[in-house]
């Protein structure tokens, strides 16, 4: 079955764990192992955090989160879509590098997108500088016997 | 989070019982130095097995704690992290200096 939810949060740091309950809420009927539902909510918790620490570095905004259950060819996939209107990525491939932290100083591990793109199957970057970042992440969670 | 710190054994055990992301490490990480600097230790063991939660900001969390204990000659231990946490220590380089138990 399909489904959906939409949320839309302010960009401050508490919402992180919001962000995170919710997507563990909405994937509460779905069959995973904990081991699957963690990795989704550390991938989730990892894009909103970026969204908000380096998204949303001067001005304020919001994160929108879509997050959506799909069935396609008889395989069960979660789509979570982490949207800001912030300042954007100058270097997506400086950014997804491991250990790379534009923020050294505030100990930062600079794993947020090797974690997302370890944990989920796929992770699409679509940044606009000063227009904001959208990522969209995918992860394959079963196959529909039939 | 709980502390204890054991004289004899020049000890200092703190419990986490918090999920750690990036919006409670920046508490974490100034409570858990102040016990550092304030005891000077050998050893400081960071309890995990109550917390059910971390993302890479915890990474980032460990490692500057291990950075201040290494300056003041004091060993970091983490103690009884959960699989998926397990998982992200073993990802990121930290987990070949900190002991793991």
């Amino acid at each position: 079955m399909n489904n959906k939810i939409e949320l839309i949060v302010n960009g401050i740091l508490e919402n992180v764990s919001v962000v995170r309950v919710c997507i563990a809420a909405f994937l509460a009927k779905q069959n995973i192992t904990i081991d699957e539902l963690s990795d989704i909510k550390t991938a989730v918790s990892e894009a909103v955090t970026n969204s908000i620490e380096h998204g949303y570095v001067e001005t304020k905004g919001n994160v929108n989160v879509i997050a959506k259950i799909a069935n396609v060819d008889n395989m069960v996939f979660l789509v979570v879509e982490v949207k800001d209107n912030g300042i954007g990525i100058q270097d997506v491939g400086l950014a997804t590098t491991p250990a790379y932290t534009s923020k050294p100083e505030l100990e930062h591990a600079g794993m947020g997108f090797t974690i997302m793109e370890t944990f989920m199957d796929e992770v699409v970057i679509d940044s606009t500088i000063g227009q904001g970042t959208k990522i969209t992440m995918t992860k394959r969670l079963r196959t529909v016997k039939e | 989070m709980k502390y204890k710190y054991i004289d004899i054994e020049n000890k200092l055990l703190i419990e986490l019982n918090e999920e750690i992301d990036i919006d409670t490490c920046t508490t974490l990480r100034s409570v858990v130095d102040g016990y550092i600097l304030k005891y000077n230790p050998r050893e400081c063991e960071l309890d995990m097995e109550k917390v059910n939660f971390m993302d890479s900001s915890g990474i980032g969390f460990i490692a500057g704690r291990y950075n201040l204990a290494k300056m003041l000659g004091c060993d970091l231990v983490i103690k009884k992290p959960n699989a998926s946490i397990r998982k992200l220590l073993e990802m990121s380089s930290i987990s070949k200096n900190i002991k793991v138990v």
